[in-house]
């Protein structure tokens, strides 16, 4: 008790970080929900490793061509989302355009997954200047938030959220049925990008922030457990949401009370809340079968 | 006012550059009911999202003598084409076809949710918006995307196989619906069928595809049997 009230406490020393880990735990849930019904789940695998791949490359060419960039500086971070936001969008782009066409879906994820991780580790070990931090950013550092950094993050989430919302019935509506979209002029390509650019800003801006592990875990474990029991489109999304916030300030109480890595301590919670949903969701149906 | 809908002039539809269907020229009148038939792959579905816009026109022409974006046409696709992984209400569903007419930005509001109530009562179905998509039957399942279609306040409606795989007392309610559609609220009807005998007594015209052909047959609705 004594800890969360501590962590609750407006002095909290992690405030920002914590502050931080709840925004991705709140935002990454509505961009999966897309992930789930779109039956995109592996894009989620693959892209926080193509995200990595992206800030290790931003990295190594502007150190090649201007020179060593300044650690824990806000002109870090943005070089990082440049590189991050890149080569993610571009990576959901090419992915999901063989995603729609059916062949070798799984192995060209896998080998997209695959080629990510090679990179980035190969592009750190090119660059001479501080890999350590490199590393640590890459992992998600958490705890180098700081108060612009977080405010940045908090506007950019905000404007997706709302890009979200706003946009709801045309990207339910070109990705339930795409048909009818065209027969509404509605351009489903056009819809297809805004969610990718969306998708790409979310990921790029998790990946820096709680890491490849949390933020796929975000993605894609709050809408999976929603999904067993939410009935309606706006239940699913925004319960998706609530649950991601709650695991994430529930991973950072674990993982500050009992010093545990956040990002692992983030997805195990998320991953034991599907676990109780399943178990409670099978039951009701074993249960509603005997009644029957 | 052209007592035509919509025309094909020559038209030749397929998939990938490659015709399906060629050198169709017909034409659908305001208020009629035509009926799609022909054996398993000769290309109904073809000709019907060809028209449609679904897929390109690779050669020749399709004129609409109507105004696509102030009464768009009403869909209603194959069953199997959805996704059951969507959580929707009935009345989730029901309310995409107000978005025909609606920009981006702009909610359904209270008129579009009217608009998609008074669909759902229109079909039979009242009580079932709340009801969650994939639990209705398959015959509330196609009625509720009928539902859906005529929220678009169409002027001509599109179905595709609308009872197959439904049960008979479900058909029977589909196509009494479709027919009802038709002549009381003067839609033009085009749909895909196999079972042409339940609705015979509505058709007006048929168009019989087969071997790359599409032939347009005129019925004597009132001698029919």
């Amino acid at each position: 008790m004594d800890t969360l009230l501590q962590i609750l406490s407006p002095d909290f020393l992690l405030r920002d970080a914590l502050v931080a880990s709840v925004l991705v735990g709140l935002v990454c849930p509505l961009v999966g929900v897309y992930f789930v019904l779109r039956r995109m789940v592996f894009l989620g695998v693959a892209l926080p490793q193509v995200s990595s791949a992206g800030i290790a490359f931003a990295f190594l060419v502007f150190n090649v061509v201007v020179g060593p960039h300044e650690p824990f500086q806000l002109s870090e971070r943005v070089l990082a989302l440049i590189g991050s936001f890149t080569f993610t969008l571009a990576a959901t782009i090419i992915l999901a355009y063989f995603e729609q066409r059916r062949a070798m879906v799984e192995a060209r994820i896998g080998t997209a997954y695959a080629i990510a991780a090679a990179a980035t580790i190969l592009l750190l070990a090119k660059d001479p200047h501080g890999e350590a931090q490199l590393v640590h950013l890459l992992r998600g550092d958490i705890l180098a938030t700081t108060g612009t950094s977080l405010v940045w993050m908090a506007a950019i989430f905000a404007a997706v959220v709302f890009a979200l919302f706003a946009f709801r019935k045309e990207l339910l509506l070109v990705s339930f049925d795409r048909d009818l979209a065209v027969v509404f002029g509605k351009r489903p390509g056009l819809w297809d990008l805004v969610l990718y650019l969306l998708t790409g800003v979310v990921i790029s801006l998790g990946v820096m922030t709680a890491g490849p592990i949390a933020t796929f875990g975000f993605l894609i474990v709050p809408p999976v457990t929603m999904h067993l029991i939410a009935g309606r489109m706006l239940t699913f999304s925004l319960g998706a949401a609530a649950l991601g916030a709650l695991t994430a300030f529930g991973g950072f109480y674990c993982a500050y009370r009992f010093d545990l890595p956040l990002g692992p301590a983030e997805v195990a919670l998320a991953s034991i809340a599907l676990a109780v949903v399943a178990g409670g969701s099978g039951l009701r149906r074993a249960i509603g079968r005997r009644g029957t | 006012m052209s007592p035509n809908l919509i025309e094909l002039h020559n038209a030749s539809f397929g998939y990938d550059t490659q015709p399906v269907l060629q050198h169709v020229s017909l034409s659908v009148e305001r208020g009629e009911f035509t009926v799609l038939v022909g054996p398993n792959g000769a290309g109904k579905t073809t000709l019907l999202r060809g028209v449609l816009g679904l897929i390109p026109v690779l050669s020749g022409r399709v004129v609409y003598h109507f105004d696509r974006k102030a009464s768009p046409p009403g869909y209603v696709p194959q069953r199997d084409s959805l996704d059951s992984i969507f959580p929707l209400s009935a009345m989730e569903v029901v309310l995409m076809g107000t978005y025909a007419k609606l920009p981006p930005l702009w909610p359904v509001g209270r008129a579009g949710r009217q608009r998609a109530a008074q669909c759902l009562e229109q079909v039979g179905l009242a009580t079932m918006g709340k009801r969650p998509f994939w639990t209705l039957s398959g015959g509330q399942r196609q009625r509720v995307l009928i539902a859906r279609a005529l929220a678009a306040e169409p002027e001509v409606l599109f179905l595709d196989e609308p009872t197959a795989g439904v049960d008979h007392e479900a058909e029977t309610a589909i196509a009494a619906l479709i027919t009802e559609l038709n002549r009381t609220h003067g839609l033009t009807v085009m749909l895909v069928t196999h079972h042409l005998d339940r609705i015979r007594s509505s058709v007006h015209s048929t168009i019989l595809v087969d071997d790359g052909v599409a032939t347009r047959r005129r019925l004597d609705v009132q001698s029919a049997p």
